[in-house]
């Protein structure tokens, strides 16, 4: 099958419904508990509505401490700590994006995702490192090891750096850098808030596609149209942090905006950010008007 | 051997003392009641007098441990407790089922026995409903399962009791401060083994030394599941035993041993182990053993 200019997919995070009773049980019945059904159900909803490159959902812990909780040096008590040199201690997301490929129509593709070396590090209580530039080049090669791992089992990797839009470090390019090197697929950043300050810092990045949230700060599209860049956009197109569902008009009017301003450097088609902060029937009704909306101006 | 440079809380529950530095109380010992097939209340009378009468030799506290699985036991199992145990002597309810939670605390209600009551136990499967009847019906003591699915460590186990680890929105201690539980004890939740077992050992001196509260676990459990130990038929049960000694040995206070029926050969074994200790800790720390010490009573 051919395989379309512009896909929808997912920024990372979807909602799922724990159940702790079943959880606390296998715990009695000194039975392992197995995740995969959790991460099932996230697949699942996005397939249904219609969404072309899938995640793992996000479903085991915000995306940072899925991080924090497997790299060497780091752990989390009553909040996420750095005690000691960060290093990569296996894989982390690699299993459970391996369990994906294996549930999913040969027709949808998969994205894996990685929190950003220097969102890590503004998430964690510093209790090791001097030298907090240090700290982010740790993650980032600890995030390498991890990259190379994810990229032999997925179509592409979202770097995700929310922090970036509170200000780039000046060394944010060879970070990134360090993250991909030797990796071989697609590399979209995702960076979410508004983004308008640091656009010239984004354009410079060494990845494939560009991710930010168009529709929360429709302000980026002029800002924007203010530079030539290389990279592809994946054009943020339902808000993540409001329970209103847009409608298919809504959405479809707010591609157009984006072809107005982008038009074939779109390649990919989300939601703003994670979903997870919203009720799942919220979540699946947002990506199944995304879609809709999507396959109705592209085909 | 060591001390611990926290403070650490030493709580009478109905008459027993639990806590404090390593040597100086003797570890308590939960024995199983009714965890197979329907409650024998002959049985289970020859077997608490036993443990009474053990207990009384050497010096170790022992609670007997009510597994109350069904609706339809409820009544007749806290009857035969009120019945049966000597006056004000405290036990335990060990009940996993949520509707049989709120009966069996409305029951002990009834019945004035929330003050001799070890309520096994609260985690991160609680409900709303067991919250609204801990407030109304509130047990002088609880033990909080620190079982954390996502990360088997001692920090996990931290983290659970801390912030609920994302699967409750607050933490263990938040939830058992909310409802007004005056003792906590806390079981660091052996797990299968192979499944990082052995973190539930590992786990008690950390969480004594961060909280200073009595702490220890049902180690045994790991033994039960352990498969391989089938090939060794005469050892399972002396095995069984002895990995209780490693509570003590890592500073616990408390062992829920399995069943009741074991106490002939728990209860010597951890005298044994709390002797041994004692004479180190005095030793070493100038920790004297309290008068009702198997180090007081059987030397």
């Amino acid at each position: 099958m051919e395989k379309k200019s512009v896909q929808t997919t997912v920024i990372g995070s979807y909602p799922v419904d724990l159940n702790n009773i079943k959880i606390m049980n296998s715990y009695f019945n000194q039975e392992l508990f197995s995740w995969d059904p959790v991460i099932k159900s996230a697949v699942d909803d996005m397939i249904k509505a219609g969404i072309d490159i899938v995640s793992d959902g996000q479903t085991r812990d915000p995306f940072t401490n899925i991080y924090i909780r497997k790299l060497k040096g780091c752990r989390i008590r009553s909040r996420p700590e750095i005690i000691g040199k960060v290093e990569y201690n296996g894989p982390i997301t690699v299993d459970d994006i391996k369990y994906v490929s294996s549930i999913i129509p040969k027709e949808n593709n998969v994205i894996g995702l990685i929190a950003g070396p220097f969102t890590l590090f503004k998430s964690c209580v510093n209790n090791f490192y001097k030298d907090e530039k240090q700290l982010c080049f740790d993650f980032a090669k600890a995030l390498n090891n991890e990259a190379i791992n994810l990229s032999k089992h997925c179509n592409i990797i979202s770097v995700d750096e929310p922090f970036f839009s509170l200000g780039m470090p000046e060394y944010a390019s060879d970070l990134i850098k360090t993250v991909i090197k030797n990796v071989n697929c697609t590399i979209r950043l995702h960076s979410c808030g508004d983004v308008s300050e640091i656009i010239p810092d984004l354009i410079n990045l060494p990845v494939d596609i560009l991710s930010h949230e168009f529709k929360a700060t429709p302000k980026l599209f002029d800002c924007f149209k203010e530079y030539d860049f290389k990279q592809h956009i994946c054009l943020g197109s339902v808000r993540s942090d409001d329970p209103r569902v847009e409608s298919v008009d809504e959405i479809k009017k707010h591609i157009k905006k984006g072809i107005d301003v982008f038009d074939k450097k779109i390649v990919q088609i989300s939601p703003d950010c994670g979903l997870r902060m919203q009720s799942r029937s919220v979540a699946f009704e947002k990506l199944k008007n995304l879609a809709f909306a999507c396959r109705d101006i592209y085909g | 051997m060591f001390s611990f440079t926290k403070k650490q809380k030493i709580l009478n529950i109905s008459g027993i003392e639990i806590g404090g530095q390593p040597g100086k109380y003797p570890t308590v010992l939960f024995g199983g009641l009714f965890f197979k097939g329907e409650p024998d209340y002959k049985n289970a009378e020859k077997q608490i007098i036993n443990m009474i009468d053990i207990s009384k030799k050497t010096g170790n506290p022992g609670v007997p441990d009510f597994f109350i699985k069904k609706e339809e036991n409820v009544e007749n199992i806290i009857d035969f407790i009120k019945k049966t145990l000597p006056k004000n002597y405290p036990f335990s309810v060990d009940i996993t089922d949520p509707n049989v939670k709120t009966m069996v605390l409305e029951k002990l209600g009834k019945e004035k026995l929330l003050s001799r009551t070890i309520y096994n136990s609260i985690h991160v499967g609680i409900t709303d409903e067991e919250k609204k009847y801990l407030k109304k019906y509130t047990p002088n003591t609880v033990i909080l399962v620190s079982f954390n699915p996502k990360d088997k460590s001692p920090d996990g186990k931290i983290e659970v009791l801390e912030n609920g680890a994302h699967l409750t929105s607050e933490g263990l201690f938040e939830i058992a401060k909310k409802i007004g539980i005056k003792n906590i004890i806390v079981d660091t939740a052996a797990l299968a083994p192979g499944d990082y077992s052995g973190a539930a050992i590992s786990a008690i001196p950390v969480i004594k030394e961060e909280y200073g509260l009595p702490t220890g676990c049902a180690i045994h459990n790991v033994v039960e599941k352990s498969k391989w130990l089938k090939d060794f038929k005469n050892s399972k049960k002396p095995v069984d035993a002895a990995s209780n000694v490693n509570i003590p040995l890592f500073g616990g206070d408390f062992a829920i041993f399995g069943p009741i029926e074991n106490s002939d050969i728990v209860f010597p074994i951890i005298a044994w182990q709390d002797i041994l200790i004692s004479e180190y800790t005095e030793s070493y720390f100038g920790i004297e053993p309290v008068s009702n010490h198997p180090r007081r009573i059987l030397l």
